[in-house]
């Protein structure tokens, strides 16, 4: 029993985390039908950020969130302006700019690798390998302070896409670009908005992913089919779905890692991805996305 | 005659692909229907999304009330006064009728006024109140028509411009179609119509436009148009004058 | 105010119209040039009497290497060009080609040579089956399943101790002289890669190929013109994997030895994604150009910078611009503009 509690209580934190690596994903793909490949490449992005700034100023990782964040976001700026902002009207549009931010992916990877070296990184604050103890159970303060984190920047993204009017727009965009437009929403100006907040998370997502797992830049090629079939499984676009796709699955990994074997835990992911593909014969992408 | 929006050669396209639209003029008053007609794929849809804007202008302009609509974005057109209802009717499928009205008014910034305007659609449409908390998506064909044309009054435009509200409805509904756009005529707004029945569109017209391979052929009372000989051979599939 | 119809103004439309309807029936009618692809594979056949005159084996290890990519790139093509199905994952049968051959020659000593044709039919059946799954959906689903796929793969390949895991194993070297030990695998990855583009050829002037073409357009139009889809997609992705399979199974015995980390790199597939994009998606001499162009810069970037990561940033930047600016590539956008010329018209 304590055993199944303990399991629970790794997979509930890590998912947490899981679950803001994404939601910027989902909610980009919601607003601009794009699905980026290149956001786990971001996230690390994030966490190269964190880690110079711990290693060379000591500045706690958690502290340095929203530094990673707002920076991010501004590179999500520019790549929008400079990658998808003259593809948005194309024909094939959602194919050209998969390949277009697997390109970018590349790229990512490749600059940080000759910056950085594919060394595995690792931030270390003194929580990082810490825990709680209630019985015979344990929780490492890392992974309890990165999800419950996680979990409020995922708690007041959602209330500002509920109730700002920005929020509205977002959410009435991702249902329906061209009615939005009509009636008087700048959809482009949304657009930018949304990315610059979804590579934004993607820098905080990183702050966060810098002490709970180690890091290398070509890392994001794993986390990529794990992130889709978590925003997958919750529904492309509803950021309420990534988390609850998020915690299931990484639940499910945690037993998956603990019973049979902790390679196997990664596998969980991508073959839930392969399950859903034999469910869900319209695609993955198939459905109009649902409101956050 | 003073004229409300005046379109003089305008030249758009899809992206940096062809020009679809290739010297299409129009003459819009103010209070009346206007009708355009033309085959399939003559670039009707295209003409009406140039402009509100959704399509750039490569050449030409667009002036309304005096002022140059070129190459501002949807959204400052509609604020301007110019409301388009496209072939899809853009509904938000997962919204209810109220969310959908409510977002209709998303450029008013008084939101007591915008609940008192939902409120005054409400009372003159009772089919929309009797399904205010539906999903727009699981409503009839002519009942999106409705909520769409409906939802434009909110913002009490100048002009509102259909394309094709009879799409895909069974007869009797198109007529009601018909009725709802003449009783916003009726309260002063200007109506731009694309109808793929012609013969229908322009009975209920005041100004006729022909619009074939992207450039308008013909623009008159929708009376001349309808009584042309070669209009009715060519466009209202009439055989009878030769 | 009356206005009437100008009689002018009707029989303009009228004439536009039938010049329209000319235009959309017009064929393009260009020769093509086969004398070409063939005289370079002559060429390339005899390239090895250089080695009667001095030692030119980078020589022949560049040529061998943009073979290898020829055939991958043309069997890709195969899928994502003529099917539109991008994979990002078709590195799986390159390694399961590597790794199928490379164990029969660990274990029995039977050439690669010999069982190449064998590890194609295995990819091929591999890929038959994973297209079953993952055919079912297109576009953004379909890239993202694949990218799933190579990771599976990467994962199995590492962990499964029969193998090797992730040391790989060391292959058997052949008994030949350093100046002559490449010609085996140079003349069989020249075949493989000229049997490749034959074979897309001949696919893409097939019944078969033009269904390809038609549900690439549109899926549900073609079903309904009678065309299986399906079983099309299917077979095209057998098709696809069979090359890659064999190709993967020379270059493991040539580089003599097997790691995931080196067959089952997602830069393999971007490769032949980016190689097919560069010279032109659906083309025949497209993949060609495409994988010497890469092959090129890749030269270029690891000799100037020597780095990998920077191979990387590279490769990436060069699909950026590649995709932005040239969707259609070389041949496709040369094409276009009717500006081929005649010694790149393989179609
Ligand atoms: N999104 C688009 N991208 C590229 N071309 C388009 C697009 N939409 C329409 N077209 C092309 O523009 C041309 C005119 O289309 P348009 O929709 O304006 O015609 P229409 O007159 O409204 O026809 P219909 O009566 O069928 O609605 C067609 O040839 C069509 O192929
Ligand atoms: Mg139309």
């Amino acid at each position: 029993m304590a055993e199944i509690l303990q399991i629970l209580i790794l997979g509930l934190a890590l998912g947490g985390v899981i679950a803001l690596m994404g939601s910027g994903l989902s909610l980009v793909f919601g607003v601009m039908r794009i699905v980026n490949l290149a956001h786990p490449a971001l996230i690390i992005g994030g966490a190269y950020i964190t880690y110079l700034a711990f290693k060379a100023f000591d500045i706690d990782p958690i502290a340095m969130l929203p530094v990673a964040a707002v920076t991010m976001a501004a590179v999500g700026v520019v790549l929008y302006r400079l990658l998808f902002q003259r593809e948005a009207r194309s024909a094939k549009y959602s194919e050209m700019t998969v390949l277009l931010t697997f390109a970018l992916a590349m790229m990512v990877e490749g600059l940080l690798g000759s910056l950085f070296t594919n060394t595995q990184r690792v931030t270390s604050p003194d929580y990082a390998t810490a825990a709680f103890f209630i019985g015979d159970v344990f929780i490492p303060k890392g992974q309890l302070y990165a999800g419950l984190v996680s979990l409020a920047i995922i708690a007041a993204l959602s209330l500002f896409l509920k109730y700002s009017r920005l929020g509205y727009a977002i959410r009435a965009t991702t249902q329906n670009r061209e009615a939005a437009e009509l009636l008087g929403v700048n959809v482009q100006f949304i657009s930018v908005l949304a990315f610059a907040i979804g590579i934004g998370l993607a820098g905080a997502a990183g702050s966060l992913v810098s002490f709970v797992f180690s890091f290398f830049p070509a890392k994001h090629w794993e986390w990529i089919a794990m992130l889709m079939s978590v925003v997958v499984l919750g529904g492309m676009g509803s950021i309420l779905g990534t988390v609850v796709g998020a915690l299931i699955l990484s639940v499910v990994a945690a037993f998956v890692g603990t019973w049979i074997g902790a390679t196997w835990s990664t596998l969980t992911f991508f073959l839930a991805l392969f399950i859903i593909l034999l469910v869900r014969p319209q695609g993955l992408f198939g459905e109009k996305p649902e409101m956050a | 005659m003073t004229k409300l929006l005046e379109v003089t050669n305008i030249t758009a396209g899809y992206g940096d692909g062809p020009a679809i639209i290739d010297g299409a003029h129009l003459t819009v008053e103010p209070g009346k229907v206007h009708c355009i007609i033309g085959p399939n794929g003559a670039g009707k849809s295209t003409l009406l999304k140039a402009i509100c804007g959704m399509l750039s202008i490569r050449k030409g302009d667009v002036v309304f009330k005096g002022e140059r609509l070129n190459g501002l974005r949807p959204d400052q057109i509609l604020r301007k006064g110019i409301c388009f209802v496209p072939q899809e009717r853009a509904l938000f499928a997962k919204m209810t009728v109220r969310e959908n009205l409510r977002m209709g008014g998303f450029i008013l910034d008084d939101k007591k006024e915008l609940e008192r305007r939902i409120e005054g659609i409400l009372e003159r449409f009772p089919i929309l109140r009797e399904r205010a908390d539906q999903h727009a998506g699981t409503m009839s064909g002519g009942q999106q028509q409705t909520l769409a044309m409906a939802r434009t009054l909110i913002i009490k435009p100048d002009i509102v411009m259909l394309d094709e509200p009879s799409l895909g409805l069974a007869p009797k509904v198109v007529q009601e179609m018909f009725d709802i756009m003449k009783m916003m005529s009726a309260e002063g707004v200007t109506v731009l119509l694309v109808e793929q029945n012609a013969l229908m569109g322009l009975k209920n017209a005041d100004w006729g436009v022909v619009l074939d391979l992207g450039r308008t052929l013909f623009e008159g009372p929708a009376a001349t148009v309808l009584a042309d000989p070669r209009i009715q051979e060519l466009y209202l599939g009439g055989k009878k004058a030769a | 105010m009356t206005v009437t119809l100008q009689d002018s103004s009707a029989s303009a439309v009228i004439e536009a119209r039938r010049t329209y309807n000319e235009k959309l029936s017009r064929k393009t009618d260009q020769t093509r040039a086969t004398w070409f692809p063939l005289a370079l594979l002559a060429l390339l056949a005899a390239l090895p009497l250089l080695q009667f005159v001095g030692n030119y084996n980078y020589v022949l290890h560049l040529v061998l290497f943009t073979a290898s990519y020829v055939a991958m790139a043309s069997s890709w093509n195969i899928l994502g060009g003529f099917a539109g199905y991008v994979s990002l994952g078709h590195a799986v049968f390159f390694g399961v080609g590597g790794y199928f051959s490379g164990m029969l020659l660990a274990r029995y000593g039977i050439s690669t040579l010999i069982t190449a044709p064998l590890a194609g039919l295995v990819a091929a059946a591999i890929g038959y089956g994973v297209g079953l799954v993952t055919l079912k959906v297109r576009g953004p689903s379909f890239i993202i399943s694949s990218i799933a796929l190579l990771m599976i793969a990467r994962i199995l390949f590492d962990n499964w101790h029969f193998i090797g895991g992730a040391n790989g194993l060391t292959l058997p070297t052949n008994d030949l002289t350093v100046q002559w030990a490449k010609l085996p695998y140079y003349y069989a990855m020249l075949a493989i890669a000229a049997f490749t583009v034959w074979s897309a050829y001949k696919i893409k002037h097939s019944k078969f190929g033009l269904g390809l073409r038609a549900l690439s357009k549109d899926e549900i139009k073609a079903e309904s013109a009678g065309i299986d889809t399906r079983f099309y997609k299917v077979v095209a992705f057998a098709l696809s994997a069979f090359f890659v399979g064999m190709a993967g199974a020379v270059w493991g015995e040539y580089l003599t030895y097997l790691r995931p980390n080196i067959f089952l790199l997602i830069l393999v597939s971007a490769n032949m994604v980016l190689m097919c994009i560069l010279g032109g998606k659906g083309t025949i001499a497209g993949p060609v150009i495409g994988a010497i162009l890469i092959v090129a810069l890749n030269e270029l970037f690891v000799a100037t910078m020597g780095a990998s990561e920077i191979n990387i940033l590279g490769t990436g930047l060069v699909m950026a611009i590649g995709l932005m600016f040239f969707p259609l590539g070389l041949v496709g956008t040369l094409a276009r503009s009717g500006k081929l010329p005649r010694i790149l018209n393989w179609d």
